[in-house]
């Protein structure tokens, strides 16, 4: 009975916990629906008198925000799937094939987070300017596949390193090849690593900044993020725009975090392949 | 107990081997695809930036050789080792308290939670600790900036409400106490991300080692320590690591929050080497600071990626 | 267990992947030379006062261009000042653009050759005499991309300039005249501080700061000085007459209280938020905050140039730039020419900014008038001295740094002038 009573304590603890992570959302939610009168007349932490939407009408007619959305979930989208699977050959290759040097490979692949992305900018705008791609999504795609599948690799490969051997051994006893072993049984168990990578890899790239500035440069092919850029001027900013359009901005990786959820906690558990 | 393996309509072309172990090299050419790709898009732009950094160039134009003059200039530039220290500071907010952390959150909410209340309570709370995450840096550093503002903040504001007045600061405009300001907000942004990792990696745990301890008579917390922790000693040493590079590498808040300031006091190297590079338009002094944080940190990773393939190693070695 | 369903998910997974990648080939808009489209960038906003009139434009010259669009694209300010040289170089540049005026933006590109030199069509359609001497310095480069003389890279269709905004109300609230002369201004500022009011706004992690200590030197300076600053016409002192009082004063003020101390971590839209929100009585800044004021400010207020200098900072605004690689420059032309026009110079006068060719009896609002003819006073006068950022690139971020110090007093004004110094030394460019 006691035991019983003990629980509810940490639950508490624990919502109140959940409750401050949360709270600069509920910040950004109540700035996103304040006039810039009101803002400028109260604060960035009052409530909001009504409830104001001709800011993000307008600003959503000016730079287009369905087309920014699009391009953000096709590059986002993209790029999650495809360094997901990158992930998964390469730490195919290291956590269970064990290739010699596996500690110099995975550094070689984990230079690609390691490398600040300022000192990508111009060497990617002159290779992608020689190929053909600057300013294409594509481009903005294959570069963050790369970067993504650092840590996916990294991940995946750590994790993999502890993949019972025994699994393995029976299947290729049982006549499998690698490329079997990989797709039937490696990859079904490790469901909920690929669902956090999924889930990582499209919320970075929904996210990034930089890069997606410098090589998107028509407003036809820019992502949520760049779009965002334009309320920040030269000397003033919109503050109240600025909130409603992340909030926008922020859901559909919210949505695609939500749908994912359920990955992370289904799949096979080893105790049950056993 | 076998695992039986569904053969496709195509008969397998290999034949059974039953001799001894293959030897691993086919296991490369699964690499293949990302060596490739990471060697043109990482390693070429790489060493482009390691040639710039051997000049002098201001983005546009001809680069104009200058050999080891940006090195040279690097070593002596105490606003750069200045921002180092921060760095570290970082490291301490970004990696150890947000590990340490969500390797408690992560325990407690799969097995204490989601056994007690249901997995439908730990998810949601899950999301809530991970949704940091998912707003970009750029709106969390703006909305931040309002709660820690020293005359209407809403942090000032809670803290004279509950009769602590005198603890209220300048949080990010005071220098001595801007950098733990930061620290705060990155510790805010980083939780959800060794959380959900966590998470996922406890389902890789055998419930019944749970339930053999349980009988045993252990308690929540040795569990943790005896279990739960060795189990996913992957995922800590993977989170670790890669939470110590991106404090390293962490630009967007400070960027956001203070810009570096007050007075250089929160000057990071990313924010150091941007501002380089675009700000005062000398890129190739900007491409020296960027190799040689990269290289600095790439040989702290390789340490902490020695550390834990001599672990594993020794791992097998046990088991086998 | 990979079942025949399970396939068929894969397969389409993949065909989807496989033409989400092909659809994201979209590649760039290189834009055609055969003259039916005008590509034109910008980064106002559509509310200000220079985007209604260069909406304006855009009608206008559509309407004197049967058969030829514009087709306009927003851009940021932070995309365009980061990508603009990347972008020049490539087939994306557009046929006209805005684009920063000074010499580490506009000097910069114009001495690499990446834009049109337009000083056969500025004696053509006679802009240069539209135009007051002040205004046309950001607008000419020479060969090492020094503003002040040489070809013709830019036209402005604005100007900025700062001013004290001051709120009307808390005047008459606290019994204090308005701001006629410094002594007035030093006045009114310790009234409000015996009355337990921080009289400045002001934001230390941004601009304002430092361009209240450049004004208060600049209240000690001369032409020259400002040329041998800006224009590297000579060597510039920190530690001269000039500079010391700017930064002694300032360094008073924040002891004196007239500048908060909590203002080291602000940022400038906190400062404008302070103002409008009647927090502080006094904002010293730019003409770029008069529309949102005018939107907002729910109080009566007036603007007075800094009283007791000849020198204020401005500048003409940004510039309207013709890319080398443009394949419509004469449409680029044409354009540039409706917008110097006096119907959309009133507009944009009448908006809300600052007009550099406008019809003074065509404005209509008071206060607008006053912001128009305020700078007009200025710019005759000669009295237009740029920013003190301008100088030596990335010397922003040393001077936004420096100042904090001195807001927050850890560090002392010989001090500050010393690092200023050798910042400056360290990065000015060799002439």
């Amino acid at each position: 009975m006691t035991t019983a009573l003990r629980r509810y304590p940490v639950l508490v603890a624990l919502c109140l916990a959940a409750l401050f992570m949360v709270l600069p959302f509920l910040v950004v939610a109540v700035n996103a629906f304040k006039s810039p009168a009101e803002y400028s007349q109260h604060g960035p932490l009052s409530l909001p008198g009504g409830f104001y939407v001709e800011g993000l009408e307008d600003f959503w007619q000016r730079v287009d925000y369905s087309q920014k959305l699009l391009n953000s979930v096709l590059i986002s989208g993209c790029v999650a799937v495809l360094a997901a699977v990158l992930s998964i050959l390469n730490a195919y290759a290291i956590g269970i094939g064990r290739i010699r040097g596996r500690t110099w490979v995975l550094a070689f692949f984990v230079l690609a987070n390691v490398l600040p992305q300022e000192a990508l900018v111009y060497p990617l705008y002159y290779l992608s300017k020689q190929v053909g791609l600057y300013d294409t999504r594509l481009s903005v795609i294959i570069v963050f596949t790369v970067i993504q599948s650092a840590f996916g690799t990294y991940l995946l490969s750590s994790v993999l390193g502890q993949f019972p051997r025994e699994i393995i051994e029976a299947a290729r006893i049982d006549g499998a090849n690698r490329w079997q072993v990989l797709w039937r049984i490696v990859v079904p168990v490790s469901r909920p690593t690929i669902g956090v990578l999924l889930v990582f890899f499209f919320i970075w790239t929904w996210n990034e900044f930089l890069l997606p500035l410098v090589m998107l440069i028509s407003n036809d092919n820019q992502t949520v993020s760049v779009a965002l850029g334009v309320l920040q001027g030269q000397r003033l900013m919109d503050a109240t725009m600025t909130n409603a359009a992340a909030l926008l901005g922020v859901l559909p990786a919210l949505v695609f975090f939500l749908v994912f959820q359920r990955t992370l906690t289904r799949g096979i558990a080893v105790g049950a392949v056993k | 107990m076998t695992v039986t393996v569904e053969r496709g309509a195509r008969a397998v072309g290999k034949q059974p081997h039953t001799g001894p172990r293959r030897p691993r090299t086919s296991y490369a050419l699964f690499l293949l695809p990302g060596v490739l790709t990471f060697l043109v898009v990482v390693v070429v732009p790489f060493l482009m930036n390691t040639g710039v950094s051997f000049t002098e160039w201001s983005g546009v134009g001809s680069p104009k050789w200058s050999g080891l003059a940006n090195y040279r200039e690097l070593m002596d530039d105490s606003e750069f080792w200045a921002s180092f220290r921060h760095s570290l500071f970082m490291v301490v907010a970004m990696a150890v308290v947000p590990t340490v952390v969500g390797l408690v959150l992560a325990a407690a909410l799969f097995d204490y939670i989601g056994k007690h209340f249901g997995t439908k309570i730990a998810a949601v709370l899950r999301a809530c600790f991970y949704l940091p995450q998912v707003l970009p840096i750029a709106v969390a550093g703006i909305v931040w900036s309002w709660i820690l503002a020293p005359d209407n903040g809403a942090l000032n504001a809670l803290l004279k409400a509950i009769g602590l007045g005198s603890w209220q600061q300048d949080w990010l405009g005071d220098p001595d106490i801007a950098l733990y300001s930061v620290m705060g907000v990155m510790v805010w942004v980083q939780i959800g991300f060794p959380l959900v990792v966590f998470m996922a990696g406890l389902q890789r745990v055998d419930p019944q080692l749970y339930e053999a301890a349980e009988l045993d008579g252990a308690g929540w917390w040795r569990r943790f320590w005896h279990i739960t922790l060795p189990q996913i000693r992957p995922e800590i040493s993977v989170v670790l690591t890669w939470c110590t590079i991106a404090a390293l590498k962490v630009f967007g808040a400070v960027y956001v929050l203070t810009k570096g300031g007050p007075g250089g006091a929160t000057d990071v190297p990313s924010y150091f080497s941007f501002t380089t590079f675009f700000e005062k338009t000398q890129v190739g002094y900007g491409a020296a600071i960027s190799t040689v944080l990269t290289v600095i940190i790439l040989l702290l990773s390789l340490v902490g990626l020695r550390l834990q393939t001599r672990a594993e190693d020794a791992e097998e070695g046990a088991r086998a | 267990m990979l079942t025949a369903r399970r396939r068929v998910v894969a397969t389409a997974a993949a065909v989807l992947t496989g033409s989400l990648l092909l659809a994201s080939c979209g590649g760039s808009d290189s834009g055609s030379s055969d003259g039916k489209t005008l590509r034109l960038w910008h980064y106002e906003a559509p509310n200000s006062a220079m985007g209604i009139a260069w909406n304006e434009a855009i009608k206008e010259f559509e309407a004197k261009h049967p058969g030829v669009k514009v087709k306009f694209e927003e851009k940021g300010f932070e995309q365009i000042q980061k990508t603009a040289p990347m972008v020049l170089n490539s087939s994306d540049a557009p046929d006209l653009m805005e684009y920063n005026k000074g010499n580490a933006t506009a000097g910069l590109l114009s001495k690499q050759g990446l834009l049109t030199d337009l000083t056969p069509e500025v004696t053509e359609h006679g802009w240069d005499k539209m135009l007051s001497a002040g205004v046309k310095t950001t607008s000419r480069y020479d060969a090492n991309g020094v503003m002040g003389s040489g070809k013709w890279y830019g036209i402005p269709n604005y100007a900025e300039y700062t001013m004290v905004f001051y709120n009307k109300d808390l005047f008459k609230k606290y019994g204090i005249a308005e701001p006629k002369t410094f002594d007035d201004l030093t006045a009114a500022m310790d009234t409000f501080v015996a009355k337990g009011v921080t009289p400045l706004a002001n934001a230390g992690a941004e601009y304002p700061a430092q361009q209240y200590l450049y004004q208060l030197a600049l209240s000690k300076a001369d032409r020259s000085w400002v040329d041998s600053y800006e224009l590297y016409q000579g060597k510039p002192d920190f530690h001269d007459a000039a500079w010391t009082y700017g930064a002694i004063t300032f360094a008073d003020w924040v002891k004196k209280g007239y500048i908060g101390k909590t203002s080291s971590g602000a940022k400038a839209e906190d400062a404008g938020v302070a103002f409008i929100q009647g927090k502080n009585p006094i904002l010293f800044s730019g003409s770029w905050w008069y529309g949102r004021f005018k939107a907002e400010n729910k109080f009566d207020w007036g603007t007075v140039l800094w009283p007791g200098s000849n020198l204020t900072l401005g500048s003409g605004g940004n510039l309207w730039v013709v890319p080398k690689g443009a394949k419509n420059k004469d449409l680029a032309y044409d354009f540039i020419d409706i917008t110097m026009s006096k119907k959309i110079q009133n507009l944009l006068g009448n908006k809300g900014g600052v007009p550099v060719a406008a019809d003074a009896s065509a404005i209509t609002d008071p206060q607008a008038g006053t912001l128009i003819s305020n700078f007009n006073t200025l710019s005759d006068r000669d009295g237009l001295a740029f920013y003190p950022d301008w100088p030596v690139p990335g010397f922003y971020d040393v001077l936004v740094s420096e100042t904090q110090k001195l807001i927050t007093g850890s560090e002392k004004p010989d001090d500050f002038l010393d690092h200023v110094q050798q910042a400056y030394d360290k990065g000015v460019p060799q002439q």
